[in-house]
């Protein structure tokens, strides 16, 4: 059951990249950091027991979330998911992730939790985390013992679990520049507006005209982890994008999927609408507005 | 009536700049010196088990621990935190078979959270320290669910008083054969030429206020037991803890705090027992208890669920014939409101149409869920749900528009009310219907949404419902009110009437104003004393506006009267012979005589002798009205709403585009007030219809008691919404006025799931309606036909 009384914990406050390192270096598997909090204060109400919080708040330079045409877009772990609907190159350049955050939660929560946060937290309902491993995000992890980047293909381990060590900060996460073709689209279905999603989808798709040539399709709240369609990115990939090609994947979405009953729906309605979902998110991202 | 100088008008309301400014004090934010916290220890392993051993040694050595209770060290007595049996004479309490079946603390836990013992500490982190090092061992029972599993011959007896686990059923003295009915159904039904019938569920909606239970408690020097509490009933609870306490009235003192939403989850007692008690355990030292929203969720009522079955017979040309209804509600682990909702269910029913028979039996079964009670509507939502569904079922194999069916069949002016034998005094359904069908375009929209075929379908459908203004002539219903006339010539209305936040004080006030012809500035209403303020039944059943605005308008006329005839003296005229303008009572025709009140209400309080001729200088007494308010009736509110929907046939996500509710109102004392209260029901209605619902696993653990996940509609899932007011002035309300506060939640429950059959051709049985439920509906239409 909850707490009224947060529980006492040391709250560090590391003014540099290099100082929060070395806390993390000292304290490992007791120390948690703490971004926007939005995930971490929940689980505080509900007696996660923590020992030492390390706040990103003071430290300068997490904040940048710049693009760069060859180099694509860098995302700081104190870039919020506010900042993200406020970009106009996110929403020109990576649809995906700018319709991912646009929905996400309510201006109270936009303004405070992070994009990082979301993907950190290894939730396999994560939106943004979604939009990101569509279009081919890779994490930036560093240590006292130096830097490593980790696509998020191979970052999310299991339920909450994520690769990244115990004295490991998450500097940012970064997205490959947009190919000449490339269109992304994200949607996702929910009980309410404000929620979590109950099943969501992103596409990330590289047109030659009609024809696509790559395509990364991801799929949230089917399995304890996101999970990539493989078997519909397979159908996609040299193909003309037709109505009877995306009938005959939407048909198809239900063998790559694994969901599970909760309280936010049911496996069965999850593998019904798996496919539809699917069918609307590339309409979506080859269309723009229209999605059917 | 002339014209109205306050009423009608969208005054400012009392207590809207404290509520925006952070202001208002609710009873979390009440501090006292050398405040003691209270944590109650819950059970959240199981749903029903016994209590085998209960260690509280360690607790009480906890830093901060002043005392530790078990349920041996408080009051052995039960009660039952609702306050119907307060409401209805010892006679009836009898044939009603209300029992006490709750107690503080309990070893014999009946539901997700029920309550174990206490901690009282120092602060609220030492209390809830303390609270987890309390060791209980228990023996794990056998869970129910649902009345079918509970009512099962071999199931473990929740009380002995009640065999079978039924808590309640209509009870034979009052209601022979067990049946709220008119007619013989039987025969009735042989007449009909078809009949529709089904078993609907109807859910466990919460109330979400937005204050979660805080309360303190102080046993003082003076051996009297204050609480501070928002609840809707000050003087009720005052009572019921002057019972389970065993101290006389006079020593019992509720501080009414602001209340941060109502809706019935604080009618009666909630955690008030269980705070007076911790306070009772350590006089002199006031203890306050917070709940957590999760706490909240599982120990303040809910809605009563249950299965609804229903059956309709119509002849072809429409007329309905005979109903027949059951509702078997899951009435959770205590008993409060048992009797109540499973008789008002069928008294809605009774109340809309003019079936030539109708039949309903309505019982309560104990079982392991958190308790359910008041909640706006009382039962009238459930009854909307089932009742239009299956209407609209006849009406579509009828071939009849559903405005047009309810506008011929529906019960008017003359027929018998909810209650029988009281007939209606007023009713405006029928412009409520024509005015919300015009402003939404019924009739083309019903028209084209035919025979649709593509993946997005739109609905259109119409539901209707009457309600109440107090519970008259079921329950008592009573309000005093005390009126001080100031020697300024302004005066204080003095009365235990509460503001929930649905504006009752705003209203009230504009009531008072009007009567005693003062600006709305010259009146405060006071309240939130039960030292002071004389008898009020509480805030229920849509009738502070109705009965506490009659006593203050009865009161003020008392006033009045006193002015009038003090004037009289005064001015050597007959009282008959004068009228008040702008605080001045003239004599009709002799514009140079007159005399103001606030010379009358000056003299009245500083009553001077003349120190020439020794006489008083105007009439001695400071004036005071007063009323104790019995209402002649329960002003009937009517309404009707249509709602227009767009459903996804793929995913069978559906959005509500439009509603439109036009209700009879009586009269506007507050336009805007009436359409707040308009707003919120629909929120809550549509709430009820299509995403709320309190969910359990097998064990009876409680899956969704936050905000988490359990969804309510937010601001952005709002529908374009017009709210129409119908003012036929009732003949018994203050300047006409019904009650508003429930009718609005009524109505959006029906229209939208008739919205949603209109446009899929299929009606869903249990609320709420979600996409799961339609997709499935769909399939098994398509692998009908
Ligand atoms: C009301 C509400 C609505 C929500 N709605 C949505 C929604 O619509 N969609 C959605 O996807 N999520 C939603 N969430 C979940 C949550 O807001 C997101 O997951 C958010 O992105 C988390 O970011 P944060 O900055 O708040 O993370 P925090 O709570 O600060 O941290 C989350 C986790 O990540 C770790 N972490 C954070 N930053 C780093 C870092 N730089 N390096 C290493 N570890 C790190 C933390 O230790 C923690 O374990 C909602 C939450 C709430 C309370």
């Amino acid at each position: 059951m909850t707490s009224r009384v947060m529980q006492d914990f040391n709250l560090l406050l590391p003014e540099t990249v290099p100082e929060a390192l070395g806390l993390l270096a000292s304290h490992k598997d007791k120390a948690t950091i703490l971004a926007g909090g939005t995930d971490l204060l929940v689980a505080l109400k509900f007696d996660y027991a923590i020992d030492n919080v390390i706040s990103l708040a003071l430290i300068s330079g997490l904040d940048e979330l710049a693009f760069d045409p060859l180099l694509g877009l860098t995302i700081g772990a104190k870039v919020t998911i506010a900042d993200i609907v406020k970009s106009e190159e996110v929403k020109q350049h990576y649809p995906a992730l700018w319709q991912s955050a646009v929905i996400f939660a309510t201006p109270q929560l936009r303004n405070t939790a992070t994009v990082v946060g979301n993907i950190l937290r290894a939730s396999p309902a994560g939106d943004c985390s979604l939009a990101l491993y569509a279009l081919g995000g890779k994490v930036t992890l560093e240590s006292t013992s130096g830097r490593r980047d980790v696509y998020l293909d191979d970052f999310w381990l299991s339920y909450g679990v994520t690769a990244r060590q115990d004295d490991e900060l998450a500097i940012a996460v970064t997205v490959p520049p947009p190919g000449q073709g490339q269109k992304s689209a994200f949607r996702r279905m929910t009980r309410v507006t404000e929620d979590l999603s109950k099943i969501n989808a992103a596409v990330c798709l590289q047109m030659d005209g009609n024809k696509c040539v790559a395509a990364r399709v991801a799929m949230g709240c089917v399995g304890p982890t996101l999970v990539r369609l493989i078997n519909v990115e397979k159908s996609l990939e040299g193909e003309e994008i037709t109505t009877d090609l995306l009938q005959a994947i939407s048909d198809t979405v239900a063998s790559d999927i694994n969901p599970i009953d909760d309280i936010r729906s049911s496996a069965e309605y999850r593998l019904k609408v798996a496919g539809v979902l699917v069918k609307r998110v590339i309409n979506l991202a080859l269309n723009g507005g229209s999605d059917q | 009536m002339g014209d109205l100088k306050v009423v009608g008008k969208r005054v400012e309301r009392v207590d809207v700049r404290a509520k925006v400014t952070g202001g208002a004090l609710y009873a979390a934010d009440v501090q006292l010196a050398g405040m003691l916290y209270g944590k109650i220890i819950r059970c959240y392993d199981y749903a029903h088990a016994r209590v085998t051993s209960l260690d509280l040694s360690d607790a009480a050595e906890c830093k901060g621990v002043i005392k530790v209770l078990g349920p041996k060290d408080v009051t052995q007595r039960e009660y039952n935190a609702s306050v119907l049996d307060m409401m209805v004479s010892a006679d009836m309490r009898g044939v009603l078979g209300d029992i006490d079946d709750q107690s503080i603390f309990t070893d014999h836990l009946k539901h997700y959270g029920d309550a174990i013992a206490a901690v009282i500490a120092t602060s609220e982190a030492a209390a809830e320290r303390a609270a987890e090092k309390i060791r209980v061992t228990y023996e794990e029972l056998p869970v129910y669910l649902t009345a079918e599993a509970s009512k099962q011959p071999d199931a473990l007896q929740f009380r002995p008083e009640k065999p079978g686990n039924r808590a309640f059923e209509l009870p034979e003295m009052a209601f022979p054969g067990n049946v709220y009915a008119w007619g013989e159904v039987e025969e009735s039904f042989s007449e009909a030429d078809f009949i529709v019938e089904d078993t609907f569920y109807v859910s466990k909606q919460k109330q979400c206020q937005m204050e979660p239970g805080s309360y303190i408690a102080l046993y003082d020097d003076q051996q009297r037991l204050n609480c501070w509490t928002s609840t809707q009933m000050p003087k009720l609870v005052q009572k019921k803890l002057a019972n389970l306490f065993e101290l006389p009235m006079t020593r019992v003192r509720i501080n009414a705090t602001v209340i941060g939403g109502g809706f019935g989850a604080r009618l009666g007692m909630v955690l008030e027992p269980e705070t007076c008690a911790l306070a009772m355990a350590v006089p002199g030292r006031p203890v306050k208890l917070l709940s957590p929203r999760e706490e909240d969720w599982l120990t303040s009522p809910s809605r009563h669920p249950g299965k609804y079955w229903m059956k309709m017979g119509f002849k072809k040309d429409g007329t309905p014939v005979a109903c027949d209804a059951k509702f078997e509600n899951y009435k959770g682990a205590y008993y409060v409101d048992a009797s109540g909702t499973a008789f008002t269910t069928g008294a809605w029913l009774g109340g809309m149409y003019k079936f030539d028979s109708l039949r309903y039996r309505g019982e309560s079964y104990y079982t392991n869920q958190s308790i359910c009670g008041a909640f706006r509507g009382y039962g009238n939502p459930q009854t909307n749900f089932v009742m239009e569904q299956l209407v609209d079922r006849g009406c579509t194999q009828l071939g009849i528009d559903p405005i047009e069916w309810r506008k011929k069949w529906h019960k008017t002016v003359g027929d018998d009310g909810w209650c029988m034998g009281v007939p209606y005094n007023s009713c405006a359904l029928d412009e409520c219907l024509d005015r919300a069908a015009e402003a939404i375009g019924w009739t083309e929209k019903r028209a084209k949404y035919q025979n649709q075929t593509g993946v997005k379908r739109r609905g259109i459908g119409v539901a209707v419902m009457n309600h109440t203004s107090g519970a008259m002539p079921m329950l008592l219903e009573h309000t005093v009110c005390d009126v001080l006339l100031h020697q300024d010539a302004t005066a204080t209305i003095n009365l235990a009437c509460s503001d929930m936040g649905q504006g009752s004080h705003t209203t009230l006030r504009q009531v008072a104003a009007e009567v005693l012809d003062f600006d709305y500035d010259d009146v405060h209403i006071a309240t939130g004393n039960t030292d002071a303020a004389g008898f009020d039944i509480g805030a229920h059943a849509s009738r502070t506006l109705y009965v506490g605005g009659g006593a203050v308008k009865q009161a003020c006329e008392d006033v009045r009267r006193q002015l009038f005839d003090r004037a009289a003296l005064e001015l050597e005229e007959d009282a008959a012979n004068l009228y008040m303008e702008d605080k001045i009572i003239h004599v009709k025709g002799a514009s140079n005589k007159s005399i103001s009140v606030q010379t009358l209400a000056d003299q009245g309080v500083n009553n001077f002798m003349n120190p020439e001729n020794g006489e008083l200088i105007g009439q001695p007494g400071q004036i005071q009205g007063y009323a104790s308010f019995f209402p002649p009736h329960n002003a009937p509110p009517f309404g009707a709403t249509i709602a227009e929907v767009e459903v996804d046939m793929e995913t069978g996500e559906v959005k509500v585009l439009e509603l439109v509710n036009a209700h009879d109102v009586g009269k506007a004392i507050h336009p805007g007030v009436v359409e707040g209260q308009l707003d919120g029901g629909a929120q809550q209605g549509l709430g009820m219809a299509l995403t709320e619902e309190t969910y359990f696993d097998e064990k009876g653990i409680c899956l969704n008691n936050s905000f988490t996940d359990y969804k309510m509609f937010g601001p952005s899932d709002m529908p374009k919404m017009t709210n129409i007011l119908v003012e036929n002035p009732d003949p018994t309300g203050p300047f006409g006025a019904k009650g508003v506060g429930e009718a609005g939640i009524v109505p959006p429950v029906g229209a939208t799931a008739n919205a949603i059959f209109n446009a899929i051709g299929v009606q869903i049985l249990e609320a709420p309606i979600t996409p799961e439920k339609i997709l499935k509906a769909l399939e098994e239409k398509a692998n009908v036909s």
